[in-house]
């Protein structure tokens, strides 16, 4: 990777590392009330207080990985906190597609009902993934050196 | 052929082998540095401490979320439970002869009941529970083991339980039987094969018989009482590891490392995990059904008989005054010698009649968890232990359940909720 791209993944992962950090605080707090909303995001959920510690992680790791982004255990931090994200946001998606399929009171959801499941709001896990994506480049530019 | 011949009448010491090692490697071996791949450093981060628990606890919420997601709500939950309550058991009412007679109550079960869990007959709870609850949730408990072992996270998360592990006298090894047992206890007590000594696989299968619930028995839990799931799975953690201390201490006998591979991250295949999902969950559910099935029956035969009353009586006052749970339990507490779902789903009857309160639920799963393994597990432990070490299994399952049980309750007094 050239040194543009590296520079543009320190910035762009700092950034994202920081945001992070700051949904994991608030998915912190808000495991006190035991929900908190703010526009289309949403936290609540009996797993919130895991979700909260998995998201600081996250963040810890990005901004962990700044500093010389190009080095391979730099970036293998980036990769590992963008794999918490994946598993944290699919697990939200596959949970909306598990409660979209049965219906309230026929066997299966009317297109109406199953649309309405996707409808915001969102935990910030959600919001946080296709950022994460980026991670993707900078490992195929990775593999593609090697 | 002669050379053959010389090799067996001259044989090397064990340091002329090790030279002959050494000359091998040198002429066949290509020793160099060697450059970290993203690979190699994705491995490490996930053994080390730091970075690794983080990583443990993503992982395990994943798990998890996916089983309660995948076993309740869509299938338990968003077609079980309709098929069964609104269609199978009216239909079954409805078509099966004789409401007053025996055989009713043994097939159908209470002829008042409206939903599968209350009913406890045969072909209405007995069927609920396998095909309505627990294929579910074994398939999805098994589907994610498959994927965690064929990626080769089992190892790497071995690796990081390891320090913990051996503060009671266990190796990091011993999180693959007690992963398996979540799935089922049976395949749990069969991984402890490769543990080296005599007392390591004796605390370990103890440990899984007391202390791990299996994916069957996990399914139905998290149908009944989804919101105490987390200090369930906290007591028995507590009590898996306060319980391994204790044996570690006054069971004779070594625990010695072991050497464990730890395989390169892959990518897994499909065909691979499928297969795996095929055996095992066929093997679970051949020692399932039959399991649930007899309890059925049995449990129905000594309600018919009267046996049960009886039973009640004799047990209530030690369940009522030691263990804070009502006499009735004991009827749940017998079907748990034969399958603990099954005993599991008929707390959930006791539930529903509002016999028993949050509290004694919570007592009432845990003692069910603890007091004894189910038949299949047990005839596999007489199986693989010597007549001691299962009186040794025995008397540690009944002090752990006095003493463990009791003191639940008396923590529920403290706190007055009991």
């Amino acid at each position: 990777m050239n040194e543009t791209e590296e520079n543009f993944g320190s910035i762009y992962f700092a950034v994202l590392g920081a945001v992070a950090l700051a949904f994991g605080v608030a998915e912190l707090i808000a495991t006190v009330p035991g929900e908190a909303s703010w526009g289309i995001m949403e936290m609540s959920g009996i797993f919130l207080p895991w979700r909260a510690i998995i998201l600081l992680s996250v963040g810890f790791f990005y901004l962990s990985s700044v500093k010389n982004f190009a080095e391979v255990h730099q970036l293998a931090k980036a990769v590992m906190a963008s794999i918490m994200i994946w598993i944290v946001a699919g697990i939200a998606i596959w949970a909306r597609i598990a409660g979209s399929i049965p219906g309230e009171e026929t066997w299966f959801n009317s297109l109406e009902g199953f649309l309405a499941s996707y409808a915001p709001p969102y935990c910030p896990e959600m919001f946080l993934l296709p950022f994460s994506l980026v991670i993707v480049y900078y490992v195929l530019k990775e593999k593609e050196e090697k | 052929m002669q050379v053959k011949e010389e090799v067996v009448k001259v044989p090397l010491s064990v340091d002329e082998r090790w030279d002959l090692i050494e000359k091998i490697s040198k002429q066949t071996v290509e020793f160099g540095a060697r450059k970290h791949t993203l690979k190699d450093a994705i491995a490490e981060l996930t053994v080390k401490p730091l970075t690794g628990i983080p990583v443990a606890i993503a992982v395990i919420y994943g798990f998890w979320a996916f089983f309660c997601e995948f076993a309740g709500t869509l299938f338990t939950d968003g077609f079980m439970v309709r098929l069964f309550d609104e269609h199978w058991l009216p239909w079954l009412q409805s078509v099966f002869p004789g409401k007053e007679t025996w055989l009713y109550f043994i097939f159908v079960g209470d002829p008042a009941a409206d939903n599968c869990f209350e009913a406890f007959g045969m072909l209405t709870s007995g069927l609920f529970v396998i095909f309505g609850v627990v294929l579910w949730a074994v398939l999805a408990f098994y589907l994610i083991f498959a994927i965690l072992e064929d990626v080769g996270y089992l190892p790497r998360l071995a690796v990081l339980v390891d320090t913990v592990l051996h503060k009671i006298g266990l190796h990091g090894y011993a999180i693959v039987p007690t992963f398996l047992s979540l799935g089922c206890n049976v395949p749990g007590v069969t991984a402890t094969r490769p543990l080296e000594t005599r007392k390591q696989r004796f605390m370990m299968m103890t440990l899984l018989a007391i202390f791990v619930p299996c994916g069957a028995q996990i399914g139905i839990m998290q149908d009944l009482v989804p919101e105490m799931m987390g200090w369930i799975f906290l007591t028995l953690a507590i009590g898996y590891l306060g319980f391994g201390f204790v044996l570690n201490k006054i069971v004779p006998g070594k625990s010695p490392e072991i050497i464990m591979d730890v395989p390169p991250y892959q990518m897994p295949t499909l065909k691979n995990i499928m297969s795996k999902l095929w055996i095992r969950t066929s093997g679970f559910l051949l020692v399932a059904v039959p399991f649930v099935l007899l309890g059925c029956l049995i449990v129905g035969l000594m309600y018919l008989t009267g046996a049960m009353d009886w039973l009640a009586a004799v047990f209530g006052p030690l369940l009522t005054v030691w263990f804070g749970v009502p006499s009735e339990t004991v009827a749940p507490l017998i079907a748990g010698f034969l399958r603990k779902d099954l005993a599991v789903g008929m707390l959930g009857g006791l539930m529903e009649q509002g016999i028993m309160t949050t509290f004694q639920v919570f007592t009432s799963v845990i003692l069910l968890c603890i007091y004894f393994p189910c038949l299949a597990t047990f005839a596999l432990m007489i199986k693989e232990e010597n007549w001691k070490e299962i009186l040794g299994s025995l008397a540690s399952l009944v002090a752990m359940v006095f003493v463990y049980g009791g003191l639940i309750h008396l923590v529920g007094i403290m706190l007055g909720v009991a």
